[in-house]
């Protein structure tokens, strides 16, 4: 018969000389192993004892059991600390070498400018609205109040494939539609889009580009909430430093109409050579619907009135990003779309 | 245009003004100053000439002038000779610098001193003309020459399209007076000057042909003139402006159009044969040799001046050589007249030739103009080239001009700008800018614009006038907001859903681009894609002449620019609209524009990473349309201009076709300078868009699965979807799920056979299968490959 004491003490001193993980489950296998483990093998020959010896064996072996878990448990923490403690050393690696490259896709840089100009108007209530870019004379320019032969026809300088249809010059046309689909105001529509304009491709401009315009149609509106309106939207994208001015202008299809400018984000309107020293930047245009445009689009003038604006995604992609040709947007150069 | 600071004070005090501020109220009030070059005289003084003597030892001809300085006498040396005795001059001292930039030094030149510098006009920026010294008219020596010439400052400024008025510098003064509040100094209307006998009319006989082209035609005769050289503070201002001076009567006209932007022309009232002035369309085959010294050929629908024989002039766009005026003149008809805009600008354009005069008429001049800009000239010619203006001019003025009355209700100034506006200060304003307002009893204002505002019409246009000069600047921004009965909820925008794709895309390395749309009509019909092609009429150039029917072209294109320029994996897609003109009888109205995502990628340099390019190329197209919401697609074998032949699919979502997947033919990319392979697709994504639902979840599974594989061995032609097909219908309802993972020819496998390895996951709902099911319904999947596709297996 083996002593539990001395069982216990053997056990001990085994774990205490234990050096490893593995050795240690050894050791738990060989005490306390289920089926051939030493103390289970102590209890094996239990039942041909007397009742009161019975008790006092089974009581020591528990205790043996308990004392060799709860140096198992002790010497096992003592070897996870050492091992923990040695990790700066064992396992330090060179944390200044590069991680290895991400996927290289961007999404386009007017993409991305489009959908913030889009968040910020949706979160004023404007919903996006569509339409073809092969347009009707129609909806490109009587619609607008501009009839053949106007002379502000000149700014619009239009690419055409039969005498009645065009390249779109703007996305004003997709305001006309929406006015004749929506039929009853309130109107509140942006529309992003692709135009094109018959100007050979420099620096500054190219024959295609993209605009988003603006369409309110309510009742009552000022040139005080277009004004607001400008203002949220630039303070949304730019900074809430920036300012906005509207400077008296003409175009057929609003009255009064404007050109709007947002202070150079560079001399805070004093003036600098990247605004030319005029410290505004001209960013777009815009202005009351004239009566004759609301009546085109199906609504009474009478009763509603509106304000539009536009501008082109190029430009405020250029004045978010410091972009300084135009024609970087649509020449595709990875190494130009992959900086955004 | 150009505006002279200078010229503004004759019409407007400018006193306490400087030309900046000057500028920063006409760009508020919406004459837009671009730029403004200010030249500063006061540094420079007035001498007069004493004595000039060549310099006797300079290579390099000089001359060497004594020059009063009206408290001493320097010594001054030139390179020009035209500093005679006598000659007062412009003096610049040493430590001046000139206004050109130039710093005048205390110099030795060859043995003789030179205490300053005798200047040029192009040296104080008063002209282009550096030939020789600036000789002035007048001037006491030794005071500054601002005496006699006044500081410059030239304003380069846009005039919108309305405002024609604003095309010469009372209209601009008027506006400025108008910002300032200060009055203005001389009347639109000149008084009428002519005396003389003759009447005019006696003299020239004036006819209208073709009144829808010409609404006023007013020709004054003066005789007795004397040209020559007109007074240099006219040459100065058309200098300032950007005008040649000619002679005294042809700076006059020029003058009178940059006050009036009126355009006026005088003839040699003696060249005119028969007396006659005839304003018709030119005759076919009529030509003219223009003042420029070039012979033009007229058509029919171009209106000219004639006199009783022949053109001589193009009506609002340049005048004949013939009759021009010139040293020998002495008669004058002075043409003052109103020509119809789209005419002048088409004749203009047709000649490729904008003048002055042109660019005045092509948007739309007011007829009271004319006669505003003739008594203008006429008194000036009298005054300036001695010539007798005669009374009772010719004046052709079938349809007078109706003057517009409007009625504005006050109050709509508030109501639109978002301010208020005292009525008082509404119509002050509107009376400095030369209207005319009567208040009626019902508190309504009828307002008459001035005879030069014809752009004035509505109520709204009135409101514009008033905010202008009010200024917009003191309007608040404000948001609009009121109860609103009536909304639409709102939806994703279709650009936003489509950032899903998007980030697929991304996610599997491709970089968005934006190309142009506009393409070269001659690639699509070498890739056999312009079938249905737009051609743009009035392209600028053969690269952009048409609408692009495929985004693969632009997007090959993309991958040999990069390629060109050192990258060597690229991998690109676009989401824009195709365009597709309709055939048949509905050739002219507006094309289909599918909106369209295409997709190229490097596809490596042999037939097996092209494989396998296209395999990746259909997880991305199948990742984009999970992500999109729709149900998977399915693809079938198919042959499209611009793929591969054998390598090609359709795509198609139910039964609409979405477009095509594959790897590009090989010709394709021969024409596009690319190398190796490339793997490509281009696809409708409204349909997509169309078939997108919500995600359901689906309950997950409680029971374990097991999973088989299958080496499945038949010919070469049967497709892994096709085994697929029949696995999936063999399966029970205990298949799970079944992939295709792997394809082998070699050992094992009989020539012109393949082995196609199958993924099985068996698994049921409702409890865990046991080997035993699984077995047979294995056993049935192979019994039915068997059967259809003839197959073997490999284990
Ligand atoms: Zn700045």
């Amino acid at each position: 018969m083996i002593n539990p004491q001395e069982l216990t003490q053997a056990a001990l001193a085994a774990i205490a000389q234990a050096h490893t993980e593995d050795e240690l489950a050894a050791i738990e296998v060989d005490y306390l192993g289920r089926k051939n483990g030493r103390v289970s093998n102590l209890l094996s020959g239990i039942g041909k004892l007397p009742s009161a010896e019975r008790a006092v064996l089974g009581q020591a072996a528990n205790e043996a059991k308990r004392a060799i878990e709860a140096a198992l448990a002790g010497r096992r923490r003592e070897l996870t600390d050492a091992r923990l403690a040695d990790l700066a050393e064992t396992e330090a690696i060179d944390i200044t070498f590069p991680g290895p490259a991400l996927g290289r896709g961007r999404i386009h840089v007017l993409t991305q400018v489009q959908r913030q100009i889009e968040s910020v108007l949706e979160s004023l209530g404007y919903k996006v609205e569509l339409g073809p870019e092969v347009e009707t004379e129609w909806y490109n320019f009587e619609a607008l109040n501009i009839p053949p032969g106007h002379p502000a026809r000149e700014s619009w300088d239009s690419f055409y494939f039969t005498p009645d249809l065009l390249l779109r010059a703007h996305t004003s046309p997709v305001q006309i539609r929406a006015m004749q689909r929506i039929k009853e105001p309130p109107i509140y529509i942006i529309t992003p889009g692709r135009c094109y304009r018959r100007d050979p491709p420099e620096a500054t401009r190219l024959p295609y580009f993209s605009q988003v315009e603006g369409l309110a149609v309510d009742k009552a509106l000022t040139v005080g909430d277009m004004k607001g309106t400008l203002l949220y939207m630039i303070q949304s994208l730019y900074g809430e430093d920036r300012r906005v001015r509207v400077r008296p202008s003409y175009f057929p299809f609003t009255e009064p109409s404007f050109e709007f400018d947002v202070s150079c984000g560079i001399c805070a309107g004093a003036g600098c050579k990247s605004c030319r020293y005029k410290g505004w930047l001209e960013v777009g245009g815009c202005g009351m619907v004239h009566p004759q445009v609301l009546r085109n689009g199906g609504i009474d003038p009478e009763k509603w009135n509106g304000y539009a604006w536009g501008f082109g995604i190029e430009r405020m992609a250029m004045l978010k990003h410091d972009v300084e040709d135009i024609r970087l947007f649509y020449e595709s150069d990875l190494r130009f779309l992959e900086q955004f | 245009m150009k505006i002279s600071y200078e010229w503004l004070g004759d019409f407007v005090d400018l006193n306490g003004v400087t030309p900046k501020e000057a500028a920063d109220v006409l760009t508020r009030l919406g004459v837009e100053v671009e730029s403004l070059t200010a030249v500063d005289l006061s540094e420079i003084i007035v001498g007069r000439v004493i004595e000039q003597v060549k310099h006797p030892k300079s290579r390099t001809p000089l001359w060497i002038h004594q020059v009063d300085l009206g408290d001493r006498t320097e010594q001054i040396i030139a390179g020009a000779p035209n500093a005679v005795p006598g000659s007062l001059v412009p003096v610049a001292l040493p430590g001046t610098t000139v206004p050109n930039g130039k710093l005048v030094k205390d110099l030795n030149i060859a043995g003789f001193s030179a205490k300053g510098m005798l200047c040029s006009a192009e040296e104080l920026m008063l002209g282009e003309d550096h030939s020789g010294i600036l000789i002035l008219d007048a001037g006491k020596p030794g005071d500054p020459l601002t005496t006699v010439i006044p500081n410059q400052a030239v304003m380069d400024a846009e005039v919108t399209s309305n405002r024609p008025d604003c095309m010469g510098h009372m209209g601009v003064a008027r506006e400025l007076a108008a910002g300032l509040d200060r009055p203005m100094k001389v009347d639109f209307m000149p008084a009428f000057t002519g005396k003389a006998d003759p009447p005019g009319r006696d003299l020239i006989d004036v006819s209208i042909d073709d009144p829808d082209l010409c609404s006023r035609y007013i020709g004054g005769a003066i005789t007795g003139v004397k040209a020559g050289p007109s007074p240099k503070w006219i040459q100065r201002r058309l200098r300032a402006c950007g005008v040649r001076p000619i002679n005294n009567i042809v700076d006059i006209t020029n003058y009178v159009l940059l006050e009036y932007a009126q355009p006026l022309h005088a003839f040699d009232l003696a060249k005119l044969s028969g007396g006659q002035v005839h304003v018709r369309r030119a005759r076919a085959g009529e030509k003219l040799l223009c003042l420029d010294g070039i012979e033009r050929e007229l058509t029919p629908d171009m209106l000219v001046i004639a006199d009783a024989d022949k053109p001589v002039a193009i009506a609002g766009v340049i005048g004949g050589e013939e009759t021009a005026v010139t040293e020998a003149t002495t008669e004058v008809l002075l043409e003052s007249a109103t020509f119809n805009g789209p005419s002048v600008r088409q004749t203009a354009r047709a000649f490729g030739l904008r003048t002055e005069a042109s660019a005045r008429f092509e948007k739309g001049l007011p007829a009271e103009l004319a006669l505003a800009g003739a008594r203008r000239a006429a008194a000036l010619i009298a005054e300036l080239a001695g010539g007798a203006v005669h009374r009772e001019w010719a004046d052709v003025y079938p349809q007078p001009q109706e003057p517009v009355r409007i009625r504005l209700k006050p109050w709509l100034v508030d109501e639109v700008l978002g301010v208020h506006v005292p009525l008082d200060d509404s119509e002050a304003i509107l009376v400095r800018l030369g209207f005319h307002v009567r208040v009626l009893g019902d508190g309504e204002w009828d307002v008459l614009p001035p005879v030069f505002r014809l752009d004035v019409t509505i109520p709204e246009d009135l409101v514009e006038e008033v905010g202008r000069v009010y200024g917009y600047d003191r309007v608040p921004p404000t948001l609009p907001g009121r109860r609103h009965d009536k909304w639409t909820p709102a939806v994703p925008s279709q650009g936003r859903r489509l950032d899903a794709a998007r980030q697929v895309l991304t996610g599997a390395g491709f970089t968005e681009t934006w190309n142009p749309a506009l393409v070269s009509g001659r690639l699509l019909e070498q890739l056999r894609v312009g079938a249905r092609a737009l051609r743009v009429s009035n392209a600028l150039s053969d690269d952009m002449d048409t609408l692009r029917t495929s985004l693969l072209p632009s997007l090959v294109n993309v991958v040999a620019l990069n390629r060109d320029r050192g990258r060597t994996e690229v991998k690109v897609y676009e989401i824009a609209a195709a365009f597709l003109a309709h055939v048949g009888d509905k050739t002219t109205q507006q094309p289909e524009e599918p909106l369209r995502l295409g997709v190229v990628a490097d596809a490596g340099t042999t037939a097996e990473s092209g494989r396998k390019a296209f395999y990746a190329m259909k997880s991305v197209l199948d990742g984009c349309v999970r992500e999109l919401g729709a149900p998977p697609g399915t693809y079938q074998r198919a042959a499209a201009e611009m793929f591969h032949p054998g390598r090609c699919a359709a795509v198609f979502l139910d039964a609409r076709q979405l477009g095509y997947l594959g790897e590009l033919h090989p010709s394709v990319l021969t024409g596009a300078n690319v190398e190796g392979r490339l793997v490509a697709m281009e696809i409708d994504l409204e349909p997509v868009l169309d078939a997108a639902g919500v995600k359901r979840a689906q309950t997950l599974p409680r029971f374990p699965a097991i999973e088989r594989d299958l080496a499945v061995v038949v010919e070469e032609h049967v497709a892994a979807g096709a085994l697929l097909a029949t696995i999936k219908e063999a399966g029970s309802d205990i298949l799970d799920s079944a992939l295709p993972f792997d394809e082998y020819r070699g050992a094992q496998v009989p020539e012109g056979h393949k082995s196609v390895a199958f993924a099985l996951t068996f698994r049921s709902p409702e409890r865990t299968l046991t080997d035993a099911e699984v077995d047979e319904v294995m056993a049935e999947i192979k019994l039915a490959l068997q059967k259809k596709h003839s197959a073997g297996f490999r284990t």
